[in-house]
């Protein structure tokens, strides 16, 4: 039954990705489109069948870093998230700022970051927690200061403290809206870890992506592409798992 | 002063004396509560009606220390316990069961809040839920239960509280009618075996009948009691008490005070 319901949902978009690489294929060949403008799914398959050995290494090296970039970024939002709702004073003054803050396209930061930090792990690392904080933190801030009235008014009544309000309501009840900042943050962290290696690196897919761009491998570029989508595809159904087994004291959506 | 023996001799629970609340926000002064004096002896189980929004529940906030009163006290055991928080065992109006804990876990609440969740609380809140319908939904969360076993749990969680006052909130009236005849009948039995001092705010006339002591009747805002009835009949009460020409006259007697009441107030 269940699987049934699973399959239902998986396979319209299955469908409409066959026939869009049907299209892609047929479009390739039929104008005679050059390899290294847009090459076909099938060159993109073969070129991962015979090279795909090579990238093993690049990709271990962007998930070493988007995993590290992605948990001091998520660690971070929840601690400012946490230290902003306990002080109200931080809040107001800081949260402002921090909204301010996003205006700031983090991409345009790194080359500064570069400079400051040299070309190692850290200025990366700085990069994706740039990125994951935001997301985590705003999510955070707004589940915990939007706690059932009627719920806060028993606790308080029952002479509960502050940190047993904090920990027994406060923390649980932002749980859902936490987790659904950190699914953005997870994907957020691949770009992020890409975009880092881009700008200075000599590991990694995004540093692999930009050799291949100079000797115009278009089929290779694709092929990044690919592992970029299936590892930020990974993380986001990891964290969508993590929130079922959390969140399993939520009703099913289909009830009533 | 009162001395140790004259509050052995007079062991009023909860008192609450010529309680006055204003609510002030900017230039608007709206008067809540008006002189309000209430007692509630120990082991007592004491109603308040009044028209709808008149501020009973703001009664129960300043009760439970969340509202600070702008003259007046309230004392517990012969102690000034004004805007003390932790003293009494609430029972919200709508259940406010916590989703992401297991009903074991809800009804322990309190108890956990103040330290006590031991083995033994365990075994005293397994066989009250037994007691009241709930056993083998220890491990269910409470989207689970009916809204009945809901507002049960919810009363299980204030009687299992430390505290020796409990308040209720119109636990009822969000149910249905035959529900809400069960959980009184229920809510009886339960009370008089364990004869704690409860304060039950209500809009039912037949409820605070068939369950207290005392009736207080409040006016339209700012609130102000209007009447005290004593209810004169003996414990435990029986099952056909509502049709004993006794209960009738007084409902009738009560029924027409309130509906005077609501007539005066403007609208």
């Amino acid at each position: 039954m269940k699987l049934r319901q699973l399959w239902n949902s998986i396979w319209p978009p299955l469908v409409a990705v066959i026939l869009f690489l049907i299209l892609w294929q047929a479009a390739t060949s039929l104008f005679h489109i050059e390899k290294w403008i847009l090459p076909s799914p099938a060159d993109i398959a073969k070129e991962a069948s015979t090279g795909a050995a090579g990238l093993w290494r690049h990709t271990l090296a962007t998930l070493r870093l988007l995993l590290l970039g992605f948990a001091i970024g998520t660690a971070v939002g929840l601690l400012m998230a946490f230290a902003l709702h306990v002080v109200p004073f931080l809040k107001s003054s800081l949260y402002p700022l921090i909204i301010l803050s996003q205006n700031v396209p983090t991409i345009a930061l790194a080359p500064l970051l570069m400079i400051w930090f040299g070309f190692g792990i850290l200025p990366k690392i700085i990069v994706i927690t740039l990125v994951c904080f935001f997301p985590v933190a705003v999510a955070a801030m707004d589940g915990l200061s939007r706690a059932d009235r009627v719920m806060l008014d028993y606790m308080r009544m029952a002479g509960a403290s502050k940190g047993q309000i904090f920990t027994k309501l406060e923390i649980p009840h932002a749980l859902p809206s936490i987790l659904s900042g950190i699914k953005i943050a997870a994907t957020y962290s691949v770009m992020g870890a890409v975009i880092a290696e881009w700008i200075g690196a000599d590991k990694g897919i995004g540093y692999y992506m930009m050799l291949q761009k100079s000797s115009f491998r278009t089929d290779k570029i694709f092929l990044a592409i690919a592992i970029i989508v299936a590892i930020s595809l990974a993380m986001f159904g990891l964290i969508a798992l993590l929130e079922k087994w959390l969140i399993r004291y939520k009703p099913a959506k289909d009830d009533k | 002063m009162l001395t140790e023996k004259s509050h052995l001799a007079s062991p009023e629970a909860l008192e609450i004396r010529d309680i006055s609340l204003t609510f002030r926000e900017r230039r608007q002064h709206l008067p809540v509560l008006n002189d309000i004096s209430l007692s509630l002896p120990a082991g007592k189980f004491i109603s308040i009606i009044g028209p709808s929004g008149c501020g009973k529940s703001t009664l129960f906030h300043v009760i439970g220390g969340l509202l600070k009163p702008d003259r007046g006290n309230i004392l517990m055991g012969g102690q000034n316990v004004t805007g003390q928080r932790g003293l009494i065992s609430y029972v919200p109006q709508k259940p406010a069961l916590f989703p992401w804990r297991n009903t074991l876990d809800n009804v322990l609440l309190a108890r956990e809040l103040t330290g006590g969740a031991n083995e033994a609380a365990h075994e005293e809140a397994r066989a009250w839920m037994n007691r009241a319908g709930l056993g083998g939904f220890e491990k269910a969360y409470p989207h689970m239960l009916s809204g009945g076993m809901q507002q049960r749990a919810s009363f299980l969680r204030g009687l299992l509280a430390p505290q020796e006052v409990i308040c209720l909130d119109e636990p009822f009236s969000s149910l249905d009618e035959l529900t809400r005849s069960d959980m009184q009948r229920w809510l009886l039995d339960l009370w008089e075996d364990s004869r704690r001092s409860v304060i039950l705010i209500t809009h039912s006339v037949d409820e605070a009948l068939i369950l207290s002591d005392t009736i207080y009747l409040l006016s339209g805002r700012p609130a102000a009691v209007l009447h005290r009835v004593d209810v004169p009949f003996t414990r435990p009460r029986r099952e056909d008490l509502t049709e004993d020409p006794g209960f009738l006259e007084l409902k009738r007697e009560i029924g027409a005070r309130m509906k005077e009441e609501q007539r005066k107030k403007p609208i």
